[in-house]
């Protein structure tokens, strides 16, 4: 086991939401898709500062995120160009 | 009644326009039937493909209000069709319509929180605007509330609480509408309803969305609101359905299901109706004198129409079943499951549907690709939607598997010769469609992969009323579509047998236009092994993949056949060779014989370009597979 320590020193914004745990809840820090890509996913409440949580995966792995209350099936591909910071990190 | 309403539309210019609007899945069309029941109508708007919900509201035999049910969206981006509409209806760009003189507002109050977005957006347009909390007693049971009264205040619009499943709260909504029309002029724009608008127009796009984000914010915690508990059946349902290995399984029961229904159960209901074209035409031609007439009623229209007629059953128990995964919320999941397999094909979960509609028809299959956002992952779908192995190919299958396959056992006694055919015929199609998409997304579709996004509604009783009425428009639209191609197709067909006259009154078949037309493409299908009535067959089957059989029947000189006639079967044994017989059945499987299909990609993609660009495509795979089917067999 890595000493979980090393977590803090890590830059907050390296963290994507295809790599959060399911359950924990992140803080979205910004997209990283040009903007017609990612109209869909601010029309839906991605937005900066907003908080998600992934709350369970489909059967091929592409993760099933809580947005303000609606559930939202993301591709990984998709979820990778998301970059997140874990709460902790507030 | 529809008639009658009709001719009220026209008359009722005078009488408000209420646009319903809201997102998917917030339970706007439940709340649209109750408030119209059967006095609505379905139309297109102009120059697009979405369709247009129009239905009177009516209170004490009066004429409240004309009330059209938009197409549920997330945004005004107008990225699709349907976004696009919207937009357009809301802000009075639609031809031959007048603005709305109000909307009302539907949002699934256990989700309020992100469909805020949607109303903050609607309201920047500055309309009278009535917000309608619905689902209230879901919200109420998972233990959410919101303070109605105080987000009214808020958002400085009227808001009132509904269950669209029981109907509680749709007199509000009636209160709301006759409030308008009792003050005979729609009130102006008033100064709390432009509070609710930023003057955001000009902001690049993520400030626009986070300002409205922002104030969805302060919105949410003025009004008090609490979310609601995840819903624990949802929760339940979806660890089993979108489970590892439990989902997949799922699934595919789930498409083994509705394919054994369209496949069994529709059966004897078309069977039923066939009994009743046939006796009907029986009858008719005994009660008619034998002239010109007769036989275009009988040969050519009763014939044509009653083969697509036959269909409707498939197409209703499809549509139903459809209808149910739906409403209840499974077919965002069997998107969701279905998605990866999709994207590596070059399409997208969404594109599951129309697929799966394909197996009936490919028509309404083709239709039902309206919901993928991407336009590429959208062209690409319909395009390879027909290489799905659709009904009015069965027919032609079966006559000709029965006449040139052995019954005999294959593969032990596990699988049947003839079964084996039919399964490898099936499989063709799916590898057409599956390389045809790969090819198209590399070449001219290529794009960036869209981002697939799906929301996942809780799962929810689908509500009868909205089954039925859309099971309603799905017949209407299948037999007028289809229908009148059919019609027409037919009756030139007809014509075409019946000219150049002799002396005794209609030429034999190899005489006639039609039969010269066959000697003329002769030539053209001569190296696939086929003659010159296999031509006739290929022109006649345009109409409807299944109507060569008939043709067939006719040329071979039957008086009546179909695909089990042992004569129909022993005719074609003697003039066509086993390895042409192979080729025409890879011709089917690969070629477009289906002009109700090109008609409605014209429509749907907005031109001929790509409608004849499958044609022709299609037409060359089904030519270079039948030629090399002749060769090797």
């Amino acid at each position: 086991m890595e000493p979980e320590k090393t977590v803090i020193t890590n830059v907050s914004s390296d963290l994507r939401l295809g790599e959060v745990q399911i359950s924990q809840e992140v803080e979205l820090v910004s997209i990283d898709l040009p903007d017609d890509q990612a109209e869909p996913l601010f029309e839906r409440g991605f937005l900066p500062g907003c908080r998600l949580c992934p709350i369970r995966s489909s059967p091929s792995g592409d993760p099933i995120v809580d947005v303000d209350g609606s559930q939202v099936a993301l591709r990984r591909e998709v979820a990778n160009c998301l970059c997140v910071r874990t709460l902790s990190d507030l | 009644m529809t008639e009658h309403f009709e001719e009220n539309l026209e008359d009722t210019a005078n009488v408000p326009l209420i646009a319903l609007a809201g997102a998917p899945n917030s339970g706007k069309t439940t709340l649209f039937n109750r408030l119209t029941g059967l006095r609505q109508k379905v139309a297109n708007y102009p120059g697009v493909t979405v369709e247009k919900h129009i239905g009177e509201l009516r209170s004490d035999d009066q004429v409240l209000a004309n009330l059209v049910d938009l197409p549920g969206i997330h945004g005004f981006s107008a990225r699709t069709l349907d976004e696009k509409i919207t937009k357009d209806v809301l802000e009075g760009d639609v031809a031959g319509m007048k603005q709305p003189d109000a909307v009302v507002m539907i949002t699934d109050s256990t989700r309020l929180e992100s469909q805020l977005m949607l109303v903050e957006q609607v309201l920047e347009l500055n309309l009278p605007t009535l917000l309608v909390l619905n689902m209230a007693d879901e919200l109420e049971n998972r233990g959410g509330s919101v303070n109605a009264e105080a987000l009214a205040e808020r958002l400085g619009i009227p808001v009132v609480w509904t269950n669209g499943r029981t109907g509680e709260g749709t007199e509000a909504i009636i209160g709301y509408i006759s409030k308008l029309k009792g003050k005979n002029s729609i009130p102006s724009k008033s100064d709390d309803q432009l509070k609710g608008s930023i003057h955001s127009h000009k902001l690049p796009v993520l400030e626009r969305f986070s300002e409205r984000k922002k104030t969805v914010k302060e919105v949410v915690s003025d009004a008090d609101f609490i979310p609601p508990e995840p819903s624990a059946v949802s929760g339940y349902l979806d660890s089993l359905v979108l489970h590892k290995i439990w989902g997949p399984m799922i699934f595919f029961a789930v498409v083994v299901f509705v394919f054994q229904s369209i496949f069994t159960w529709a059966v004897p209901l078309m069977e039923g109706i066939e009994f009743l074209i046939e006796t009907s035409g029986i009858w008719i031609s005994e009660a008619l004198p034998d002239t010109w007439f007769k036989s275009l009623l009988i040969d050519g229209i009763w014939a044509g129409v009653g083969s697509v007629v036959v269909f409707l059953p498939q197409i209703l128990i499809l549509f139903l079943f459809i209808g149910i995964l739906e409403d209840s919320g499974y077919m965002a999941r069997a998107a969701v499951i279905a998605d990866r397999v999709m994207y590596r094909i070059g399409l997208q979960g969404k594109a599951f549907l129309p697929l799966l509609s394909g197996y009936a028809c490919a028509v309404p299959a083709i239709l039902s690709a309206r919901t993928i956002e991407d336009d590429r992952d959208r062209l690409a779908t319909i395009f390879v939607t027909p290489f799905m192995t659709c009904s009015a190919r069965l027919p032609v299958y079966v006559l000709l598997i029965a006449a040139f396959i052995p019954n005999e056992p294959f593969m032990g006694t596990f699988l049947n010769q003839r079964a084996g055919v039919l399964i490898l015929l099936y499989a063709l199609g799916i590898a057409a469609a599956i390389v045809t998409a790969f090819i198209l997304k590399r070449t001219l579709l290529k794009a960036e992969p869209s981002a697939f996004l799906m929301e996942l509604p809780p799962y929810r009783l689908p509500s009868l009323q909205t089954l039925g009425l859309r099971l309603l428009d799905r017949g209407r639209i299948f037999l007028s579509r289809v229908g009148k191609i059919i019609f027409t197709v037919t009756i030139i067909l007809w014509a075409l047998t019946q000219f150049p006259r002799t002396e005794f009154g209609p030429p034999e078949i190899e005489q006639s236009a039609l039969g010269q037309i066959g000697h003329v493409i002769e030539p053209a299908i001569e190296p696939l092994g086929f003659d010159w009535r296999i031509g006739i067959g290929l022109i006649t089957s345009l109409a409807a993949r299944e109507v060569i059989v008939g043709t067939l029947g006719t040329i071979y000189g039957m008086e009546t056949a179909d695909e089990q006639s042992l004569d129909l079967q022993g005719a074609l044994q003697e003039s066509v060779s086993f390895p042409a017989a192979i080729g025409l059945l890879i011709f089917f499987a690969f070629a477009l014989q289906c002009m109700a299909t090109v008609a409605t990609v014209r429509r749907e993609t907005g031109g001929w370009k790509w409608a004849s660009f499958q044609f022709f495509y299609m037409l060359v795979l089904g030519y270079s597979g039948a030629f090399l089917a002749f060769r090797i067999f």
